[in-house]
This record gives structure tokens, C-alpha cells and sequence, in this order.
């Protein structure tokens, strides 16, 4: 299958070069006095590297044999992550170097959408909001609102973020996996 | 999103750009927005309405209102055009298009400095500066236009973040401008990485135009294109014409410039 220019949009996954890309920009572009073309940002789905390319209109692009499953996180075993499907049971395991930073996020159960590349697990895409107990922060300073004044806090599951200054230890709170920001408290 | 504090800058731009007109010199005009004839160019697409056109720019019936010997003259109207929605492109967007009779270019950029600074002094913000740039520094001249094109969109542009005029367009660009020497006697405006406005030094001999046109409906015809119609009485009326220079501003991307909005959807009310 094949995409037109027109078809062009944000989470298209589409195969260049051998690899699987997810369009994350794209921009109709007509100078006044010529033709149009779409310019494009495209995230390597396996290496994160991003590609900027131009296509002309006509231009199509192949779709990426891609699949993507909600699965379970089990656990590491220093090198690999365990991922098990909740319906078949079926496990996988993917290589902690591919995860990168996303690997700090994990704790069991966690769902996340593994992805298929060929059939073959290559990735996985982590909720946008993932909740967690603070393990460590100093503790809230009273009285004091200033907006935007932050702290670090170092979660459960390992990961560190700023959180404002009112947030205590033991509290649990939701995070932005994309921005690696606190996104707000979570009463228990 | 649209907000008010968008809306509300138009406003005073819209003002602005008025109250400088007046005090320039500059009377305001309205043409039908319905025509036979939409446009000349082979890259525009126009949109039908019972019979005719909506104009995509107000270009051809401005002509006709400078050959009666109005002098200077501008106008804010809706324009129209086909197949072109994006994040900088709307099918329906508002130009502003002013002649200014017995110039050149260059008096034209000294307008645009003065208009731009106008609006910005409005909205107490900085007064852009813009600098001056032949497009055939920026890119080869001798490219097929196909390629030309494609290596502007690809390269070129993107480099083209702080107020530039482009000037000195390759000759096949000419449009409905004089050619001089080389290049035709054109520039472009840009204006925070965006393209903002086209100007000309208007070609005032009629059968050059209508050359043009025939070529233009040839690169129509072999896409397989209807041919835009070859407006006559503009024809006529370009013969009366003085010498002048002429330029349009897409005014939902001026608002964007000014206004630092991401998108000329914020700029405009939608309907959701």
C-alpha cells in the first residue's frame, strides 16, 4: 500500500530505506508561483533519528508493515525486557539498548504498545501519562507559591523529574513520558 | 486555537495598514470578488462559482481601475484558491494588494518597511528590517523549474528566517512582470521564514502578456488543466495603464508574523 502527499498525517508509518518511520510534521507548501509540495519529519521508529525530507506532489510513499500490541511489562534480565500479551499470553523480549530512556519508566504491569516490525518486536511506545510514588525529594518549603520554582524527584521506578515545590515525598504523582515533565498529583 | 488577543491584533493591523494608506496617498477600492477570468498563473487553481470565478487575487480588475487614472490605490478583500489548505495555506485567506503609479520596485520595498513598521509600532513591537537578496544567490537560475522549485522548498527557504525581499527572479518566473535583463523585475516577501507578498514591476505591453497567458494554458494543458481564460478587456486596459509597481500581501500571514501564531487558522475565525 501506498500513500499519497494528500494522505500525508501525523502518525503515518511508512518504510524508507529498509526502516519503519512515523511521520511526526508535515506542511503544505505551494510557493506562489509554482507547484506544491509536502515537506515532512520523519522519526525512524527503531533509532529515534529524525529525517526531514520534501515531497513533490504525486510522490508516494510505501506503508510499513508494522503492528502494534498492548502488552504487559514483566521484568529485565540485565540485557532484555519481558513484555507478555494479556489475551494470548505470549511473551517477547526486546533489547534494553532500543528502549533507551523509556526503559527508566517501567514497573510491572505496565501497559505499553509493543511494536512490530516484520513481525519482529523492535519497540515499544509508553502511555503518554504514567503514575508513580515519589521515592525521594527534599521536602515542600510552606508558603511558598512561586510559579514555576521546581525541585528534582526521584520516583519508584527509578526515573528523575522536576516537580513543583509544594510536592512531598511519598506522594504519587502523573508524569509526560514525552516531555519527561510532572503533569500533576495524584490523590490516593 | 483562535483567541481574541489574535483577533483583537488583526484589527489593529488592519488599521494600521488603512490609516498609513490614507496618509500615503493610497485610496482604498473594492472589485467584483466574481470574475470570468481567475487568475494567469498555471500553478493556480480557482474556485467556480454559478458560471464564474472567485477571484484569487484582485490583480486583473485593479489594472482595469488604474487605467482609468485613479493614481495610487490598494485593497483588503477575500481571495480564493483551490487545493491549497496546510498550516500556512487557506483556501479562503484575505489579501491586501496596493499599485503604486510612476515606481519601481525598490519604491515598493520602501512602502513595505514603512506599512510592516506601521503595524508593529501599533502593536509595540519591534519594527522588522528587512535585507535585500537576488534569488540567483540563493539558488541556480538555470535549474529546470521543476527542480528549481523543489531545491527553494527544500533548501533555500528554511534559511530564509529573518525579513528578507527576494529579488531578481529567474525570467520564466516573470508572471506579469517586466523583464530586465536576465531576471524579471519582481521580489518576494519574507517575513519570519514565511512568504508574505509578491510584487511587480507591471509589464504594461499587452501582447507580451497575452504570450504569457498562451504559454502558461500550454503548461495547463499538458497536466491536463482547463486553460484560464483570456481576459481581453484586461488586455485593453494594460495598454492605459501607467508605469507602476504592484504588490500583494497575504494579510492572515502578515497577522501570523506579527503576532508569532504557528498557524493562519489561528489568524482567521473558524467554523468549526
Amino acid at each position: 500500500m501506498f500513500y499519497q502527499t494528500s494522505q500525508f498525517r501525523n502518525g503515518l508509518k511508512v518504510e524508507i530505506d529498509g526502516y519503519p518511520y512515523v511521520m511526526i510534521y508535515f506542511q503544505f507548501v505551494k510557493p506562489g508561483k509554482g507547484t506544491a509540495f509536502t515537506r515532512t519529519k520523519l522519526k525512524n521508529m527503531l533509532t529515534g533519528n529524525v529525517l526531514e525530507r520534501t515531497y513533490r506532489t504525486g510522490e508516494t510513499l510505501q506503508a510499513a508493515d508494522v503492528e502494534e500490541q498492548n502488552m504487559s511489562y514483566l521484568y529485565e534480565d540485565g540485557q532484555f525486557y519481558h513484555f507478555m500479551n494479556n489475551e494470548t499470553y505470549d511473551q517477547v523480549q526486546i533489547d534494553g539498548s532500543v528502549l533507551g530512556d523509556d526503559a527508566k519508566y517501567l514497573t510491572e504491569n505496565l501497559e505499553v504498545d509493543v511494536l512490530f516490525y516484520k513481525s519482529r518486536p523492535v519497540t515499544i511506545a509508553l502511555p503518554n501519562f504514567v503514575e508513580d510514588v515519589i521515592e525521594f525529594c527534599e521536602p515542600g518549603v510552606k508558603g511558598n507559591t512561586a510559579t514555576g520554582a521546581t525541585k528534582p524527584a526521584t520516583l519508584a521506578c527509578g526515573a528523575t523529574v522536576s516537580v513543583p515545590l509544594f510536592i512531598n515525598q511519598g506522594e504519587r504523582i502523573r508524569v509526560d513520558t514525552r516531555t519527561n515533565e510532572y503533569a500533576s498529583r495524584v490523590k490516593s | 486555537m483562535t483567541t481574541a488577543q489574535t483577533l483583537r491584533s488583526r484589527a489593529i493591523i488592519l488599521h494600521a495598514l488603512r490609516k498609513w494608506f490614507w496618509e500615503n496617498g493610497y485610496l482604498e477600492v473594492n472589485t467584483p470578488v466574481r470574475v470570468r477570468s481567475p487568475a494567469m498563473e498555471p500553478h493556480l487553481e480557482a474556485v467556480k462559482s454559478q458560471g464564474k470565478y472567485l477571484h484569487t487575487s484582485p490583480e486583473f480588475m485593479m489594472k482595469k481601475i488604474l487605467s482609468l487614472g485613479l493614481g495610487r490605490i490598494y485593497q483588503i478583500t477575500p481571495c480564493f484558491r483551490n487545493e491549497e489548505i496546510g498550516q500556512h495555506h487557506s483556501l479562503e485567506f484575505t489579501m491586501l494588494e496596493w499599485y503604486r503609479v510612476g515606481a519601481g520596485t525598490e519604491e515598493l520595498m520602501t512602502d513595505c518597511t514603512a506599512l510592516f513598521g506601521a503595524a508593529a509600532q501599533a502593536l509595540n513591537i519591534k519594527r522588522p528590517n528587512f535585507k535585500k537578496v537576488p534569488s540567483h544567490h540563493l539558488l541556480d537560475p538555470t535549474l529546470k523549474p521543476e527542480d528549481w522549485f523543489f531545491k527553494w522548498v527544500d533548501e533555500v527557504e528554511p534559511t530564509l528566517t529573518e525579513p528578507t525581499f527576494v529579488t531578481e527572479y529567474p525570467r520564466w518566473q516573470a508572471a506579469l512582470a517586466r523583464i530586465s535583463g536576465d531576471y524579471a523585475d519582481r521580489f518576494e516577501v519574507y517575513y519570519k521564514g514565511i512568504e508574505i507578498g509578491n510584487a511587480f514591476h507591471e509589464e504594461l505591453n499587452p501582447s507580451e502578456l497575452e504570450a504569457r497567458w498562451e504559454k502558461n494554458n500550454e503548461i495547463r494543458h499538458q497536466s491536463g488543466r482547463p486553460p484560464h481564460e483570456i481576459d481581453k478587456s484586461f488586455l485593453r486596459a494594460i495598454s492605459k495603464m501607467p508605469r507602476c509597481s504592484g504588490i500583494a500581501i497575504g494579510i492572515d500571514r502578515l497577522v501570523m508574523a506579527l503576532t508569532n501564531t504557528s498557524s493562519i487558522a489561528e489568524t482567521q475565525i473558524q467554523e468549526g
